[in-house]
């Protein structure tokens, strides 16, 4: 394999294309600041995040970070500074996937907008953070990747310049934003004060020497957790979620709520699977850390979809429920300390990626909705089958897949993630509140997204509308995640193995 | 055809496909087919009798036959007698039983349905496709029944013979009545059915397997658990099958209208007399008992089961018999009367007289469809007029409807040397012999043998109001004149219906010591037969002792003597009250017990009553139930989680300040709660 001779750093290529990408755009930019030349400019990004995803899905066919004789095994770089496994691999295929389907959709969403170069070298910077973020493998690294990712976040929300809700969002979200990054980085500190590393692994090793400060880290971890809930907008770090989904342009909607939560939900897997042993650390802190997880998972599945269910605004209907799929990944997390937990990790991972596709394919749907400047509410969108049946029948799937229902991938990953989920609960007798916990949060978000199909399918219009416009690109993302929502069935046993491996590889 | 010459087994599949080729040809092409859909279903039905016969022959000459044609399912599942696995599929099992019981089913459906040419399509009768095509249906379904191998399969065809019935019963739906009827006999057969099914389900997870031949059926896993003293579900393992056993046996109740599941059938008259021949009184209705006999090496391995067929066998003999004999309608009668001979069939069966019960099965087969033939032609003639009141003197006008009719009641009336006389004598001759060990036998065979007083009485009734006299109405004086469609099917069967009991005659075989009792060698396997399935074996099972009067011979001549006499004295009887120029109504005179009668001893009555008085107050009390509690917490559910919604929409004030103090309070709790739990702050 090619891969042997490649010197370590090129691991790194999915993220350092998407850099370089951006700065591609940056030249751009500075070479015609007024280019309104969006099929250059989109075009670019969608090269750029297709080669990385191109790359990523090449070296985990090739085996990096495999273990075996035919595989290349784990890759530190920097010292242990990154590190590229299969987890990092997958993660960074989750992210140049949304990263592609939100720049194809971009395309046609953005088509009077000033700012084309801007937004589009923000959303390649903040892919790269992300996909930074999945390689990161030590406090200080994830720091600088979390900011690389925030940062340009907040400008893509408050890039509607003229757009109070968008404005406002963006600011709401900084300002949030800036307290979970003070909260996480003290606890980056009272982290290194206790064990004397920000490496992820010298952390592990050096909880033994914490001994006396066993409550110095627990609040350090704590922090931390802090920090990982505000990014996968987690009750109670999740306040900005809402108003930032909502004013937000909708690609960058789908893009925060997808990728963003992907890269945040990597974060915790490594950094809890790795630098926080769960004896070691407990027997200093005097508490099993995953009881934290349990209480976030059950919260904020709870509040997510409770928060969903009256909503009149489709995008906020949606923000909310995202916040709920976070709860359902968090027991990923939770379920750690029984045995068979890394199946319960890698059902939460399998069910990253398929939300991957029909969470980011439905804030597109909202996306092409707003293209077509019909309104925001669920009334507004009555009847929108009559004139757009295939987004309206891409839509349905993303609907029923998101609730769970058969058929689509949402079905099976949430299903696999309620067996492990049961099966684990053997080990501890808590998991069963959680599997609970999912059941009643699944039958409630129900309610909320048959709701969207009926107005789509089965009401009839309030107003008449002119024939609405068929935009490609935005057509293309939304009938390719839909129709990989779908065709992901097929391909489930491989990708969940793939996922459980990869869960498998961090815990020790 | 390289499968005719080495194995003809390898047809027997198409004697059921060929009805079902028929039924789709009927329903999709049959408005455009000259005769409307007629032609198919005869070709069919021909195609049919011709491999029955074949089969029969096959059998006649060693062989048989046993194979799965599809399982459709199996798996892993533990049963209680320790089988690790069961399947399910469909198979073709052809033994001297299924084999004759083929030939009877396709002989009767083929004249049935020559016989319509002349009943439907000359009276111009509407919706023939339709006719035709349910016609099909049913002969499929009960074809396939005969040859199941399994006892799923018998239930599945067991089910949709009674969906064929239930559509040809309301073959009329615009009348109020029709439709009624057939909800009544779908409803009543479905009760049994319930029970039929939990059986089912019972056997197959008791025993791991629903065949019915060879080592892996349940009846040898049944036999084997009692050698075994097994405990089954809690029960010893005789118990646990007179249990099984019982609960298939509702099924059986209810599709051969035993007491008390018999009330459909006198309103299944509502359907086309035709149909009446074929379903109500020759084919389906004896589907119960046939089932009886497929499993009968499972009935023999409990003598209480097999005592309750017996008791309800002779009981509804004797009950429906006393019905008979009020009856003003020609159809009602012979309701009545098929309810009574099925319960002949029963008796013999349940005092283990396997030959006897499927001899008269046979015998009945052709002498009820006979006569209900014959009273679809009298129907004919009279313009549709079914009240015997307004008939007499047909005698003259209609010869061969007249002497056909005629054999075929003799035959019912058990009349030497007719048929039903030889199957009925011998049915009431085991009753008897076994009834002088067994009491409650003894009631069976006094009941069954009373019933033969009835049943001259009645038929006789019949015959003499119908054909002789004066004519008692304008349309019975000139009668519509019927056709070669209607004149041979009668002919057929009357030939049958005087000849058939021919084949057993165990009186004169014993009087005279010579072999001629074909049918019990047929059944006994001396042709050829499944190991297991055969009378010696079947009778080295029942647990019934049996005793004579005098010798074995004295006892039989003693017997067939007795009901001789009962029979020709019922006739005699409607002889002298009814065979005179103009009869009168001599049974208003029995009072109050005319009226009893009448009124069917008030069974539909207290059926009724079941339905309105109990079951209905009792799912008016479910509805409540689900109306209240069950709708009630589920509203409240989503209410609750709507308000609740509503509520937490809330937290989200859109003011940042509120956002920034609820995450850090939210924050702070989280820290409590686990600084509490690990003592952080000690």
């Amino acid at each position: 394999m090619a891969v042997l001779e490649l010197p370590d750093w090129t691991a790194l290529a999915p993220a350092l294309i998407l850099a370089g990408t951006a700065l591609v755009l940056f030249l751009l930019d500075s070479i015609n600041p007024r280019s309104t030349n969006r099929s250059l400019l989109a075009g670019t990004a969608v090269v750029g995040s297709l080669a990385s995803l191109a790359v990523a899905v090449w070296y985990t066919a090739a085996g990096v970070g495999a273990t075996g004789i035919e595989n290349h095994g784990v890759i530190d770089i920097m010292g242990g500074q990154f590190i590229v496994d299969q987890l990092a691999l997958y993660f960074m295929i989750i992210i140049a996937v949304v990263t592609a389907l939100v720049t194809v959709a971009s395309y046609d969403y953005l088509r009077d907008h000033t700012y084309q170069a801007e937004y589009y070298s923000l959303v390649v910077l903040a892919a790269t953070g992300m996909s930074t973020m999945a390689a990161s493998n030590s406090l200080v690294t994830i720091f600088i990747a979390l900011e690389l990712t925030s940062l340009p976040s907040y400008a893509l929300v408050a890039i509607l310049k003229d757009n109070r809700g968008s404005v406002e969002a963006g600011l709401k979200y900084f300002l949030i934003g800036a307290l979970s990054s003070a909260i996480f980085v003290y606890g980056v500190s009272l982290v290194y004060g206790a064990t004397g590393s920000l490496q992820l692994e010298a952390i592990a090793d050096g909880l033994g020497g914490a001994g006396e400060m066993g409550g110095l880290l627990g609040l350090g971890i704590l922090m931390l957790i802090g920090g990982i809930a505000f990014k996968t907008a987690s009750v109670p770090f999740h306040f900005w979620a809402p108003e930032a989904y909502e004013g937000a342009p909708a690609p960058i909607s789908a893009f925060l709520s997808s990728a963003s939560k992907a890269a945040g939900f990597v974060l915790a897997f490594r950094v809890f699977a790795t630098a926080f042993p769960l004896e070691a650390t407990t027997a200093i802190i005097g508490v099993d850390w995953t009881l934290a997880f349990v209480i976030l998972a059950i919260v904020t599945m709870t509040v997510g979809n409770f928060a969903a269910a009256t909503q009149e605004n489709v995008k906020r209907m949606l923000a909310y429920s995202s916040i709920g799929h976070a709860g359902y990944v968090l027991i990923g997390l939770a379920a750690l300390s029984a045995d068979g937990g890394e199946l319960v990790m890698g059902a939460a991972m399998m069910h990253l990626l398929v939300y991957g596709f029909m969470n980011t394919g439905a804030f597109l749907f909202v996306g092409l909705a707003e293209y077509w400047g019909v309104g925001r509410t669920f009334e507004d969108y009555n009847g929108l089958s009559e004139q757009a049946p295939f987004a309206c029948a891409a839509m349905a799937v993303f609907m029923f897949s998101l609730a769970g229902i058969p058929l689509f991938g949402g079905f099976w990953s949430k299903y696999l993630l309620y067996t492990a989920t049961i099966d684990a609960a053997a080990d501890n007798a808590i998991l069963l509140v959680l599997a609970a916990a999912l059941v009643v949060n699944s039958a409630l978000s129900l309610y909320y997204y048959s709701r969207l199909v009926k107005a789509l399918w089965i009401e009839d219009p309030v107003t008449d509308r002119d024939q609405l416009a068929k935009p490609t690109g935005l057509y293309a993302a939304i009938i390719a995640a839909a129709v990989i929502t779908v065709l992901i069935l097929p391909a489930f046993g491989p990708i969940a193995d793939a996922a459980t491996e990869a869960a498998a590889a961090i815990i020790v | 055809m390289a499968g005719l010459a080495t194995d003809p087994f390898g047809f027997a599949p198409a004697i059921a496909v060929f009805p079902l080729v028929a039924f789709v040809v009927a329903l999709l092409f049959g408005e455009h087919l000259p005769k409307k859909g007629a032609l198919p279903g005869i070709i069919a039905t021909a195609g049919s009798l011709a491999i029955s016969l074949v089969m029969f022959v096959a059998v006649g000459g060693g062989k048989t036959h046993h194979a799965t044609l599809y399982e459709w399912t199996n798996g892993a599942a533990q049963s209680a007698t320790g089988v690790e696995t069961i399947a399910f599929s469909f198979g073709i099992l052809i033994d001297p039983l299924s084999a004759l019981m083929l030939v009877i089913v396709s002989l009767v459906a083929l004249l049935v349905h020559v016989f319509s040419l002349g009943y439907m399509n000359a009276e111009g009768e509407t919706g023939l496709p339709r006719y035709y095509a349910e016609l099909g249906l049913f002969t499929f379904s009960m074809l396939a029944f005969v040859f199941a191998d399994n006892l799923l399969m018998a239930f599945m065809f067991f089910e949709l013979v009674g969906l064929c019935s239930y559509l040809l019963i309301g073959f009329w739906f615009r009348t109020k009545s029709a439709p009624s009827a057939a909800k009544k006999a779908f409803l009543v057969t479905r009760f049994g059915d319930y029970f039929f099914l939990i059986g089912v389900v019972a056997i197959a997870a008791t025993f791991g397997t629903v065949g019915f031949a060879g080592e892996e059926s349940f009846v040898t896993a049944a036999e084997t658990a009692i050698d075994n003293e097994a405990t089954l579900f809690g029960f010893d393992a005789q118990t646990w099958v007179t249990i099984t056993g019982l609960l298939v046996l509702g099924g059986v109740l209810g599709k051969s209208a035993q007491f008390p599941f018999h009330t459909w059938l006198p309103d299944a008259m509502e359907g086309p007399t035709t149909v009446s021949a074929l379903i109500h009184a020759a084919t389906m209705v004896a589907a119960g008992v046939y089932l009886v006999a497929r499993m009968f090496g499972y009935y023999a391995l409990s003598p209480t089961a097999l005592a309750i067929i017996a008791f309800v066998g002779g009981f509804t003999a004797l009950f429906a018999a006393t019905m008979g004999v009020v009856k003003d309608d020609v159809k009602q009668v012979l309701a009545y009367s098929t309810i009574s001979q099925y319960g002949y069939m029963m008796l013999g069966l349940g005092v283990g007289g396997y030959v006897a019960g499927v001899f008269h099965l046979m015998n009945h087969a052709f002498f009820k469809a006979l006569l209900f033939l014959g009273a679809g032609a009298v129907i004919i003639l009279m313009h549709h007029e079914q009240d015997m009141w307004e008939m007499g003197g047909l005698k003259d006008k209609a010869p061969v409807t007249y002497y056909t009719f005629l054999a075929g009641a003799l035959a019912l009336a058990g009349i030497v040397p007719f048929s039903g006389f030889w199957s009925k004598d011998e049915v009431l001759f085991d009753a008897l012999i076994v009834g002088l060990e067994q009491p409650v036998i003894l009631a069976a065979y006094a009941m069954g043998l009373i019933a033969v007083f009835f049943t001259g009485v009645y038929t006789f009734r019949m015959v003499f109001l119908t054909f002789h006299g004066e004519p008692r109405s304008e349309t019975a004086e000139d009668p519509h004149p019927v056709g070669w469609a209607v004149k041979a099917p009668l002919i057929v069967l009357g030939v049958l219906a005087a000849l058939t009991g021919l084949v057993n005659m165990a009186p004169v075989a014993h009087v005279l010591g010579v072999d001629i009792t074909f049918l019990e060698f047929w059944l006994d396997g001396e042709y050829g037969a499944v190991e297991g399935l055969t009378y010696h074996e079947y009778s080295e099972t029942v647990a019934f002792g049996e005793s004579y009067v005098g010798s074995e011979t004295v006892t039989m001549l003693l017997s067939a003597g007795l009901s001789l006499g009962l029979a020709l004295a019922g006739a005699f009887t409607a002889h002298t009250l009814y065979n005179v120029p103009e009869p009168d109504r001599h049974m208003t005179k029995l009072g109050g017990a005319y009226g009893l009668l009448r009124r069917n001893y008030y069974q539909d009555e207290y059926q009724v009553w079941l339905a309105e008085g109990l079951t209905l107050p009792l799912a008016r009390a479910a509805d409540r139930f689900d109306q209240t509690v069950i709708d009630g917490v589920v509203n409240g559910t989503s209410t609750i989680s709507l308000f609740g919604s509503d509520r937490l929409k809330r937290i989200q004030t859109g003011i940042v300040t509120n956002y920034a103090a609820l995450l850090v309070g939210g924050f702070i709790g989280l820290l409590l709660v686990l600084g509490y739990i690990g003592g952080w702050f000690a």
